[in-house]
């Protein structure tokens, strides 16, 4: 529950308001709980949190949000201490208007993607992103013509300045991954990398260049990786729709300009599917913490457009139920369906690794290593925790795999192969089930 | 692949300056070199990518052994994750003590930040090595940030080589084991190297000679009184202080008994005894060997407390008291101690009577004197005495000491009458400090109801020092006196008293879970 408090300092206060006797008008429904508190003031803090959502409302004047009148009403709640009751005036209220907002701001969503856009302004972004293209592939010719030897002692300014005129142009993701390449030159073994880099953009180029001729789902994930977005609420109504129980194998928050990215690993069980569910958020505000790693969600997912669908929405959520041990793949398995997938998408630069049975090996460097002697290398500089939870014994593991290596996501310890499995024999204890890296 | 590495050569060079390498199967390109490269290293590139090979030669890490203490329950584990995040900190070593009271171990995700956290707190070590499991032992061993609890535990760390070979402190660790086993195989371990120990490592291995003293060990304190460094014999002197049958004992009741004489005084017409007290006039060599220091600390140096310094002669008064045997009074007046704690005390002489050091002063100094010796000797039915005897004694420090020497039943009771003799003085706080907890039972509710009374006054003064007695209350005081303290904290509303009692929610929370 203290999870969704915005710090340490929130949680603490919040345990406390949660004991004070300080509660009156407590109550609860299907959708909402609600409550008074006695504060500093003169009249009773209002705190009321909308289950739905969740979205939660307090009186009180404190910035931080939620406040922990708000933690403390939903500590109250959890822990059963909330009776159930009709809603109160002020939270009906409240509850109703968030209800119309959110009809209204569906309404509108559905509107925006109804009504045909202007073609001329399509048109003409078109032809700013035929602009930018152009510039930037002439821009990386240059890089080559002139060599690269120089470039770990050049400017960040180099990068910046070429991502600028990627905005300018309206290819964002581009300008994105742009600015990200001045990161390389400051590290080991960069030539190689930047010439990667580099030479995929070029591919980037030339693929966007040709994308008449290109197949419906290339020509998508080209479109997606220069910066064009699709709607919402196309995805929902146009995109694959897959059924499946989706193991939610990571999490991961990546901050860059101002924006919190959280990126959610999922693998279907039925399908072996891979999925990302990605949220965004400004600082300081709450990402979506409905997928929860270790559990398991019986859901429907819409896929993002692509030749390589990973991207998705969480189309229609059923059940939620505690998960279990996914199964893992052994490394070889992996590598070749990596391999398959950049076969599909060339500029794959993410891919969820499920391992199954593999163990921890620190001698050059930490790598997991599966039971055929198989490794790869882990982008952690000490797994202590792996490592602690592992005890050195097979695990199943869950990371995401960029070129560099893993990047250590979770791991549930006695799940390597069935026999381990049988060895366990700790009932409901402390060190169960998932463990976050 | 050969040609990738030509291609970043290439790229590095600049095609100005080297035309690409030609690549079998390329795509077509538009002339320009740049372009040609690009597109060639762009094929190269994927094919890097989608032909990459897993590692080979990777030797996993020897798994851990096998865990015997089961995990702490679901519960409890989350919560000690939250300690370790920073809530109620403080809580950390009752956490880790409950449970390995209760056989049970950290689970084992949460190692990493428990070994941390021992890292830059030496006193949690010994509860983290109780608590830690032998996963916790393997996993300190593969990092040298957490080797502090390789040793530091109950775990043997190594046999004879380590007192050869080892540092300090696992030798410390190896003599104190031994000590505990076997205290003549210590004794003659540390004889063997004492000469060429250097002066710090000789008073700290003197030091573990506190694990199984004995009679057998005066001849080597003995010598050790002769020792070069002053730790060593200032240490020597104090483990043979704890001995009574010594002859330094004997020494030291010759020049107790020239201090202290019984009287016989007609008061009234009642014969009552009396104890003379005349303090040493001068201060010899013998007397500095045996470990009385010519500035006993506390003697001159400004007072802690109101009163001050207690002067030179008194000191030394409480020094020898505090290093003679105690049965040394027992003999001398034929009479039970408790009896013996009762007996008016006044000096000896008259010039022994300036207008400050009143008799209140002398008993004062011999009544100290009895307690630190009672304390050394672990005397309980001197301590019991000097507990129930009501002796003013402007040390109540000295006399909270004295409740370890107490059996165990006997403590709440008698620390709780402490308490109430101190009530109201500002010694509370420092007699509180000395009581080591869990404070349950009569104890509990003499601090209950100090805190009762020291939020009833309002003064700045008491607020500060509600605080206080809050502060050292909340990781000693028995979780189970919660309620009665919030119904205190809904009456005043001292922000001290409402931490107070939600430390004490949190800890009875914790250990409910702990308690299988």
């Amino acid at each position: 529950m203290l999870a969704v408090a915005p710090d340490a300092a929130a949680a603490k206060a919040a345990a406390g308001v949660a004991r004070s006797a300080g509660w009156s008008g407590t109550g609860c429904d299907t959708a909402a709980v609600w409550g008074e508190c006695a504060g500093g003031g003169k009249s009773a803090y209002r705190a009321a949190a909308d289950l739905d959502e969740p979205a939660y409302r307090c009186s009180c004047p404190s910035r931080k949000f939620p406040c922990k009148h708000v933690l403390g009403l939903l500590l109250l709640w959890s822990e059963g201490a909330v009776e159930g009751g009709p809603r109160p005036d002020w939270v009906a209220e409240w509850i109703g208007q968030r209800r119309a907002r959110a009809e209204k701001a569906r309404e509108r969503r559905r509107a925006a993607a109804a009504k045909t856009r202007d073609p001329r302004t399509a048109e003409r972004r078109e032809q700013r992103v035929d602009g930018g293209i152009a510039d930037l592939d002439q821009w990386l010719r240059d890089q080559v013509a002139h060599g690269l030897a120089q470039a770990d002692k050049a400017p960040y300014r180099l990068w910046d300045e070429a991502a600028r005129r990627l905005v300018d142009a309206q290819a964002g993701a581009l300008a994105g991954q742009v600015k990200g390449l001045a990161a390389i030159p400051r590290q080991e073994g960069w030539p190689d990398r930047l010439l990667e880099e580099y030479a995929l953009l070029r591919l980037l180029v030339r693929a966007y260049q040709r994308r008449a001729g290109l197949p419906p789902g290339l020509r998508e994930t080209v479109r997606s990786r220069i910066g064009f977005t699709v709607q919402q609420e196309e995805v929902l109504r146009d995109g694959e729709r897959v059924r499946d129980s989706w193991h939610v194998i990571g999490s991961r928050d990546v901050v860059q300009d101002q924006l919190t990215t959280r990126r959610v690993w999922l693998r279907g069980r039925e399908s072996g599917r891979p999925a990302l569910v990605l949220s965004f958020a400004a600082p300081g505000r709450h990402l979506d913490a409905s997928l929860v790693v270790g559990t398991r969600v019986e859901a429907e997912l819409a896929f993002y457009p692509g030749a390589q669908p990973l991207r998705a929405l969480v189309a229609d959520r059923l059940a939620t139920e505690a998960g279990g041990a996914p199964e893992g793949l052994t490394v070889g398995a992996f590598l070749d369906e990596y391999a398959a997938a950049l076969g599909r998408d060339p500029w794959l630069d993410r891919w969820p690794a499920l391992l199954g049975g593999v163990r921890l090996a620190r001698n050059g460097g930490p790598r997991v290593v599966d039971a055929h002697g198989d490794a790869l290398p882990l982008l952690s500089a000490e797994p202590w925790r792996l490592l602690a939870v592992s005890g050195g014994a097979p695990v199943t593991f869950a990371g995401e795999w960029s070129p560099r290596g893993l990047l250590p996501l979770a791991a549930w310890a006695g799940g390597g192969t069935a026999g381990e499995k049988g060895k366990r024999a700790e009932g409901d204890d402390g060190d169960e089930g998932v463990v976050i890296l | 692949m050969s040609g990738w590495s030509e291609h970043v050569s290439a790229a590095l060079l600049g095609t100005e300056r080297r035309p690409p390498p030609e690549l079998p199967g390329a795509p077509p390109g538009d002339g320009d070199p740049a372009g040609r490269l690009l597109d060639q290293a762009a094929v190269l590139a994927l094919r890097r990518r989608a032909g990459r090979r897993p590692l080979t030669g990777a030797e996993p890490v020897a798994p851990a052994p096998q865990e015997d203490a089961p995990v702490v329950p679901a519960a409890a584990a989350g919560r000690l994750a939250r300690i370790l995040a920073g809530e109620q900190i403080r809580v950390l070593p009752e956490w880790l003590d409950a449970a390995a009271a209760h056989g049970r171990r950290v689970p084992s995700r949460l190692l990493p930040e428990l070994l941390e956290k021992g890292r830059s707190d030496r006193v949690l070590r010994p509860a983290i090595a109780r608590a830690a499991g032998r996963r916790g032992v393997w996993l300190a061993l593969q990092n040298t940030d957490w080797a502090y609890l390789v040793g530091s535990g109950d775990d043997p760390g190594g046999d004879a080589e380590v007192w050869e070979t080892g540092t300090r402190q696992q030798r410390v660790a190896h003599l104190t084991r031994l000590r505990g086993t076997d205290p003549a195989a210590a004794r003659d371990a540390l004889g063997g190297t004492w000469a060429r120990e250097p002066a710090p490592d000789r008073a700290a291995f003197l030091a573990t000679f506190e694990t199984g003293l004995s009679a057998d060990d005066e001849d080597f304190l003995e010598k050790a009184l002769e020792d070069r460094g002053k730790d060593v014999r200032q240490l020597a002197s104090d483990l043979l202080a704890r001995l009574p049958g010594s002859a330094y004992g004997r020494r030291m009741a010759v020049r107790a008994r020239e201090c202290l004489r019984p009287e016989v005084r007609t008061v009234r017409e009642r014969e009552q005894t009396w104890i003379l007290v005349e303090p040493p006039r001068g201060h010899g060599e013998d007397l500095a060997r045996d470990g009385v220091p010519f500035h006993p600390t506390g003697s001159f140096a400004p007072g802690r407390r109101a009163g001050g310094p207690v002067g030179t002669r008194a000191a030394w008064l409480r020094e020898i008291l505090a290093r003679t045997p105690l049965a040394t009074w027992t003999d001398l007046f034929g009479r039970p101690p408790r009896e013996i704690v009762g007996l008016p005390v006044a000096p000896a002489a008259a010039a022994d009577r300036p207008a400050e050091a009143g008799a209140g002063a002398m008993a004062g100094s011999v009544h100290i004197g009895w307690a630190r010796a009672a304390l050394r000797q672990r005397d309980v039915g001197w301590a019991r005495a000097l507990l129930r005897g009501g002796v003013a004694v402007d040390e109540p420090e000295a006399l909270a000491d004295l409740l370890t020497v107490l059996p165990a039943d006997e403590r709440a009771g008698a620390a709780a009458d402490l308490i109430r003799w101190a009530e109201g003085r500002p010694e509370l706080l420092r007699v509180l400090e000395r009581i080591p907890g869990p404070w349950a039972g009569a104890l509990a509710e003499a601090v209950v109801a100090s805190i009762g009374m020291a939020a009833e006054r309002s003064s700045y003064r008491h607020e500060h020092a509600l605080t206080q007695l809050c502060r050292l209350a909340d990781q000693r005081l028995a979780p189970e006196t919660a309620p009665r303290l919030e119904a205190l904290a809904a009456r005043h509303g001292a922000a001290a008293l409402t931490d107070l009692t939600e430390t004490l929610r949190f800890r009875r929370d914790m250990l409910k879970e702990l308690t299988p």
